[in-house]
């Protein structure tokens, strides 16, 4: 089978961008192997369904009330049943809190491979050279076209490849995915460009009424937090900061920058463990990795920590008074300069360009 | 009530990494310990011990390696380590691992699992919701509060966008996030019972776990370079107008 799943998330009254992205990812590859690209929508994203006309072959719709509001018991029960049924080659999650608990879950009860952190997702030597990630920091560049064709499916039909950072993004690895067995892979945010395949195809409905258990863990209370807040792993644009912001007194700075780019704040850990910032904020190892197509760092030095949950950025700004700082080691385009005068400057100038 | 840590050695997160000159391999820096935020799910049993006198035990599984994490453990206060060594778990799965380690937990009746959130090596996140599904227990992931009542606890999570109180019943697993509680620097007694402590070994044999095949590696790279820093340079106005002019043109991201 070389069909492809991808389970829908919606915030809110949208889907993600990354669901988005994978759909056009799997018209792209399916364009090149075959196989029919398969969106899945379940609980409260069914009735966003209509979103999907034309990115998919098929949307299937798991309809059954236990799945409103989203619990991984009844959600991993639920997909287990459609996937079971479609028999896909693999199936598509974009990363976040939702994708973890569910995915692993799924793969162990189905016995399937599970990656993580993918960025990646190719056929290898079928000429789709279309067909590849548009996720920047050169560092998904060149991991492709890996030399070993020769582990291509043994069938001859077309071999695909995926690939993730491991080791905190000091090294990739690229694995085949057999054409026999089902792969579950989750994606961070923007490695596909939601434009890289033509929609438009005829989209057929499948309702999936499996039976599903209630979910075994008791909601108390549900906390969330403002809307910009929310959305630091899944933003195009962050503005982080660092020691160098000096005090919350500041901060607004950064929010000021962050809205004109319609992005999110984070902080740097020095921050965080100051009690200046929320660890939910915390950019790095032992905080959030973010993979947005535009990454400011203000008065952040760039301790590897830090750049472990960055790295895998488009485009990187560094603003730092100290022209030897190690995050210019890591950005594209760095000013020396003291954030406090250079980033309402910038706020202004970002304003003036898109308004 | 027993509480068990699922724990993970790994490279330090210095270690040096370099792939191999035909991209077959990976040279890791043979620096390893205990996964960070393992250090954290054995803080959490800890307390746990501590408050509600709950017997505590570590569960590893590596080929051949794996004691530098179970020293730490233990020299922190875990009471049973037990490794599950076998040289099938090289390169293993994940799902092989969790079949390894849900078949040790098993070996005594469990109240409590604690995974950490994710280990720092591969940051995926998959083995501690793996061993809650196959031992069928149900599972919060990235807890920052803990608190176990009769025959539950009481979550405090990290949702995307927000925070979440759940109630499981138990047998119950959870996955540690940073802020579930601070690891204690292990003590004199504690390091030295570490250097002496017997660690119990079984293999997949003993336990009855079959392997899940290995993903084909088709190649390992090192990461794209970024191209040489372009600085700006000037007074703040000037230098801001110029970022914004290079990205616009020259990066296209605005
Ligand atoms: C196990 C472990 C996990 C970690 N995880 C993380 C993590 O997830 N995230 C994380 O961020 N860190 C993490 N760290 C910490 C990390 O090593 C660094 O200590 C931290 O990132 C430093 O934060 P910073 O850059 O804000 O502060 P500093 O290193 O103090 O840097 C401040 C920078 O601001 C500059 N500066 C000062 N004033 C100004 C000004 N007016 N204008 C412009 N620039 C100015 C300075 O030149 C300096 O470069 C971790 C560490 C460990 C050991």
């Amino acid at each position: 089978m070389n069909g492809l799943y991808i389970i829908c998330e919606a915030r809110g009254e949208e889907f993600r961008p990354a669901t988005y992205e994978l759909l056009a990812a799997a018209r792209a590859i399916t364009a090149a192997t075959g196989g029919e690209v398969t969106a899945v929508v379940a609980g409260p994203e069914v009735t966003l369904k209509a979103k999907l006309e034309g990115l998919a072959h098929r949307v299937v719709t798991l309809t059954a009330p236990e799945l409103t509001p989203f619990s991984a018991d009844s959600w991993v029960d639920a997909l287990a049943a459609a996937i079971g049924a479609g028999a896909p080659r693999a199936v598509l999650f974009g990363e976040g809190g939702r994708t973890r608990e569910v995915m692993p879950r799924l793969a162990a009860r189905l016995g399937a491979w599970a990656l993580s952190n993918c960025v990646d997702l190719r056929v290898n030597g079928g000429g789709a050279d279309a067909v590849g990630g548009s996720t920047g920091a050169g560092a998904t560049d060149g991991l492709g076209g890996a030399s070993a064709a020769g582990a291509a499916a043994a069938d001859g039909g077309s071999a695909l490849e995926i690939s993730r950072p491991v080791y905190g993004g000091k090294a990739y690895v690229t694995n085949l995915v057999p054409a026999d067995g089902l792969l579950l892979a989750a994606f961070r945010p923007h490695s596909f460009d939601a434009g890289m395949a033509p929609a438009g195809l005829s989209t057929a409905a499948e309702e999936v009424a499996a039976p599903v258990a209630v979910s075994r863990v008791e909601l108390v209370e549900r906390r969330e937090g403002g809307p910009r807040k929310a959305d630091l792993t899944e933003a195009a644009v962050v503005v982080t900061g660092g020691r160098g912001m000096k005090g919350p007194e500041n901060f607004g700075l950064l929010e000021d920058l962050a809205a004109a780019l319609e992005g999110a704040v984070g902080y740097s850990r020095a921050l965080v463990d100051a009690g200046l910032a929320e660890h939910a904020y915390q950019v790095g190892k032992s905080g959030k990795t973010v993979s947005p197509t535009l990454y400011i760092a203000c008065g952040v030095s760039g301790a590897i920590h830090h750049i472990m949950g960055m790295d895998t950025a488009k485009v990187v700004v560094a603003i730092n008074t100290d022209p030897t700082a190690p995050i210019f080691e890591y950005a594209d385009y760095g000013v020396v300069g003291d954030v406090l005068q250079v980033l309402p400057a910038l706020t202004e100038q970002v304003r003036a360009a898109t308004s | 009530m027993r509480v068990v840590v699922l724990v993970k050695e790994v490279p330090d997160l210095e270690a040096a990494v370099k792939v191999t000159g035909d991209g077959s391999g990976l040279e890791v820096e043979k620096r390893r310990g205990l996964n960070f935020f393992d250090e954290i799910a054995v803080e959490a049993a800890l307390k746990l011990k501590e408050s509600h006198g709950a017997v505590t035990a570590a569960v590893g599984a590596s080929a051949g390696a794996g004691v530098e994490a179970m020293r730490r453990a233990v020299a922190m206060g875990i009471e049973t380590p037990l490794l599950v060594d076998d040289p099938a778990l090289d390169g293993a799965d994940s799902l092989t691992i969790a079949r390894a380690l849900a078949a040790a937990v098993a070996l005594e009746p469990t109240d409590l699992v604690i995974a950490g959130k994710q280990a720092t090596d591969d940051e995926a996140g998959l083995v501690g919701p793996m061993v809650a599904e196959i031992l069928g227990m149900p599972c919060a992931t990235r807890a920052i509060g803990l608190e176990v009542e009769d025959g539950s606890v009481l979550v405090t999570r990290e949702i995307d966008g927000g925070e979440e109180v759940v109630r499981l019943p138990l047998p119950a697993l959870i996955t540690a996030e940073k802020g579930l509680a601070e690891p204690r620097v292990p003590g004199m007694a504690g390091t030295m019972k570490a250097m002496k402590v017997q660690i119990e070994r079984t293999d997949l044999a003993a336990l009855g776990v079959q392997a899940h095949p290995v993903l084909p590696v088709v190649a390992y790279r090192t990461v794209g370079q970024r191209p040489p820093v372009t600085m700006i340079e000037g007074e703040p106005a000037d230098a801001a107008a110029e970022l914004v002019r290079l990205l616009r043109q020259e990066a296209k991201v605005l």
